[in-house]
């Protein structure tokens, strides 16, 4: 894999005139970054991630993902290179089996269905769950058709994950787990949460929005251990770090 | 069972409820040898009898409904039994129970041996519309997602509406209203998520399975079968050999 | 509504396979025409969005009952009549195939029955040329009652034509149709009404997902003359019903309403009872089957031994059959 890279310059949306969701957003992740993107409710986390993959065009400002400008013409070859994660698994999961929807995408891009095999094979191997691969997924609980969701995007090779609140409505069993795959994983990822002791586990990398504006970017550790900043922008310590 | 193609299954099942409600009205004992493709099945996939039964309760009622006038109207005498006069409206009330009864059996069959992907790839085959196909594949996925927010919705509104037995008319419009919009919602979030992943109107279509020797032998002994027992009184023919 | 495989002769399944087929062939044409692949998710969450609110009780104001509702007539407002009725056959497949409902020789029938007039008649013929002009309040109850029953009684209709055509009951036609159009234009108002509740509060919250309402100007329908409208149409329907349903005899019109009367509009339990009461009424043939052997009966008896023959062969073979299958499931285990 060569320099996997995504650039956010200037970034500015807003769906009504003078209601702006996001203002100037400018950062730069790099191949090993796994970026918590944190920030109170409303603050525009889930906006950025949808605008990186192109759901919605009416942006200003540039999005370059490995050098390739993101536009209507450079869609489909954009969105092979990330793949989006929702928060509800029952709008990524929408086959009626895991193995089904895990050969979605690649079918979708027209490959051979030995290869499709190979890749449905390989996307349930990375996040284990190679057992349910024939589970009709009404039966699956919350832990397992968030994996499987995850499995979903890894069929389609991408070099970036993004997720959007990953660890809402998982049970601490399921969410260490999801923590142990997800820190397993050598890709790009962008996680967006406001549970910040899920991203103090999984990310290196904090950017801290508030009302559509880049607060903090920097170590995560750093910024999640700043009190007084967290407060200032509608947030708590992660609570693992009270009490040190 | 479940390794037979899914479109001998169908074929075989469409086949089966046309011979079966194609029996004269009169003509119990011809009906009584079609029970032989449901009872060979039942056994052979080791089927549960008891799911069988539970699906007539939505089909038998209504059959019965229109079949139980038939007594009232025909009284045309079709035969004694112990010296009683038999109405051919008694009869014909009979064979369409045994109709109603053998057709669900069918579909039962086909249900329990087949999954839903084998279902319509089957109607692929047959050149059923794409669009009709996957739409049959995202209803039944989202079947119990919806039943289960409808029935969080149903049971938020009854702890506040004790002793009612259901929606006040009131509430009618904002209850079904609210769930129509975040179902819709839902349907954006579930088109982007399909966008992402390449959709581009149409779902891809699946491995495609072989159809062996087997297949066709299994079709073809029951179609033989079964036009046997359509065009012949098979049981008569054979009691009589005994009797 | 659902037709069962049981009521018809495959002629006539066949004949409104083809009716059906045509209409989805158009559909389908159509909708690729519209060229909007979000209306394919969109579709097959709305039909599930319909199985869903069939499990709601809705209670109807004073009289204790509770209705249920169909879902053709909403769904075209809200998809239009292509989609709509495309929408609607995925709803009955699914419901032939896995809830039992109808089946798949009856499909035919019940996409005819249910979906056609539900999705063209009402999208096209009613709900489109009073929303021609914009959508209020007012229309949008016109609509919904007018749509709802309207297509309902033509449903009903078929189903006795369906029915008749196939030879299945010997009650007479008039009887028949008398039976199932009142009681459908019950459902029919019932539906009528949560539809329009349905419809009005998404009128209110999100008017631009509504079907064929692009006019701007609001129309002069006022919910007042609405009403008034409504008054008329019921009023002129119910007197046309009563002159026919006094001109047939009493003792079978109580025995109709008997067994039909209460079977459809009230829960689940309503249908069992009836079916018990069959049940009752038809268990005195057992008793009477084994004396004598003339004519008729020697075939009979003829039947009921070769049926016995051919059973236990049928049953040996099968476990027979399975025996093998699984010794040979158990070598490979091995």
């Amino acid at each position: 894999m060569s320099h996997i890279h995504v650039d956010v310059e200037h970034l500015s949306f807003a769906y009504e005139k003078n209601t702006p969701i996001l203002k100037d957003i400018t950062f730069h992740a790099h191949e090993n970054d796994a970026i918590g993107i944190v920030g109170a409710n409303g603050a525009g986390k889930s906006t950025l991630l949808k605008l990186l993959v192109g759901l919605d065009m009416r942006f200003e400002g540039s999005i370059r993902v490995e050098e390739i400008p993101l536009s209507n013409e450079t869609l489909a070859k954009v969105r092979e290179k990330i793949g989006y994660v929702f928060q509800d698994s029952d709008a990524q999961l929408f086959m009626t089996t895991v193995e089904e929807d895990v050969a979605f995408a690649p079918r979708n891009y027209g490959l051979p269905e030995d290869e499709v095999q190979r890749r449905v094979d390989k996307a349930l191997d990375k996040v284990h769950i190679e057992q349910l691969r024939k589970k009709p997924i009404y039966k699956m609980s919350g832990g397992e058709k968030k994996l499987a969701s995850i499995a979903t995007i890894l069929s389609m090779t991408p070099d970036v994950i993004l997720m959007d609140e990953p660890s809402v409505a998982l049970d601490p069993k399921n969410r260490r787990n999801l923590i142990h795959v997800l820190n397993e994983f050598d890709h790009l990822k962008m996680i967006a949460s406001h549970d910040l002791d899920f991203i103090l586990d999984t990310c290196n990398r904090v950017i801290l929005i508030d009302h559509g504006e880049i607060i903090a970017d920097g170590e995560a550790r750093e910024i999640l251990t700043n009190e007084e900043l967290l407060e200032a922008h509608g947030l708590e310590l992660p609570l693992s770090l009270y009490g040190r | 069972m479940n390794h037979i193609h899914p479109l001998v299954k169908l074929l075989l099942n469409l086949y089966y409820i046309t011979l079966a409600v194609s029996f004269h009205r009169y003509d119990v004992e011809g009906l009584l040898a079609m029970f032989i493709y449901p009872v060979a099945c039942f056994i052979i996939g080791e089927l549960s009898l008891r799911d069988a039964l539970h699906r007539l309760r939505v089909v038998l009622p209504v059959v019965c409904i229109v079949g139980v006038f038939n007594p009232i109207f025909d009284h045309t005498v079709v035969g004694y039994v112990g010296g009683v006069a038999i109405w051919g409206g008694v009869v014909s009330m009979i064979t369409l129970m045994l109709k109603g009864i053998l057709t669900v059996f069918a579909t039962y069959i086909l249900i329990a041996t087949t999954s839903i992907e084998g279902i319509c790839y089957a109607l692929r085959l047959l050149h059923v519309p794409k669009m009709i196909v996957t739409q049959i594949l995202l209803i039944y996925r989202y079947i119990t997602v919806l039943l289960a927010e409808t029935k969080r919705i149903t049971q938020a509104y009854a702890l506040r509406a004790p002793g009612q037995k259901g929606i006040h008319y009131k509430a009618w419009g904002p209850l079904v209203g609210q769930l129509l919009l975040r179902t819709m919602d839902r349907a954006d979030d579930l088109y982007e998520s399909m966008l992402l992943r390449g959709f581009n109107g149409e779902f891809p279509q699946g491995k495609p399975k072989r159809q062996s020797a087997g297949d066709v032998i299994y079709l073809l002994f029951w179609v033989i079968l079964l036009f046997i027992l359509r065009t012949y009184p098979v049981l008569t023919l054979i009691g009589g050999l005994f009797v | 509504m659902h037709m069962a495989d049981a009521l018809i002769v495959p002629a006539v399944a066949g004949t409104m396979y083809v009716a059906s087929t045509l209409a989805a062939g158009k559909s389908v044409k159509e909708v690729r025409l519209e060229n909007d692949t979000k209306k394919i998710p969109l579709m097959g969450v709305m039909g599930a969005f319909v199985f869903a609110t069939q499990m709601i009780n809705f209670t109807i104001p004073g009289t204790g009952s509770s209705g249920h509702l169909c879902g053709g007539m909403m769904l075209s407002a809200l998809l239009g009549p292509y989609a709509g009725f495309l929408t609607m056959i995925g709803v009955l497949l699914v419901q032939c195939l896995f809830f039992a409902d109808g089946g798949l020789l009856a499909l035919g029938c019940n996409v005819w029955n249910m979906a056609f007039y539900g999705c063209f008649v009402g999208a096209l013929l009613i709900w489109r040329p009073i929303m021609k002009k914009g959508a209020s309040k007012g229309k949008i109850i016109l609509a919904s009652m007018l749509g709802c029953i309207l297509t309902l009684q033509l449903g009903a209709f078929s189903v006795c034509l369906e029915t008749l055509i196939s030879g299945v009951t010997e009650l007479p036609f008039s009887v028949f149709v008398m039976t199932m159009q009142p009681i459908h234009l019950a459902i029919g108002a019932v539906e009528g009404l949560i539809t329009s509740a349905v419809l009005v509060f998404i009128h209110e919250a999100r008017p631009e997902l509504l079907w064929g309402t692009e006019g701007t100007a609001e129309g002069k329908l006022t919910f007042k003359n609405t009403l008034v409208v409504l008054g008329v149409l019921a009023a002129a329907i119910g007197g046309i019903l009563s002159l026919f349903a006094s001109s047939f005899p009493d003792g079978l019109e109580w025995s109709i309403a008997r067994i039909t009367g209460d079977t459809e509009l009230e829960a689940a339990g309503g249908a069992y009872d009836v079916f018990a009461s069959i049940q009752d009424k038809t268990s005195f043939l057992p008793d009477y089957a084994f004396p004598g052997s003339e004519s008729a009966a020697g075939t009979t008896v003829s039947g009921l031994v070769g049926a016995l023959i051919v059973v236990g062969v049928c049953v040996g073979a099968s476990y027979l059959f399975k025996f093998f299958k699984n010794s040979k499931k158990e070598a490979v285990n091995e």
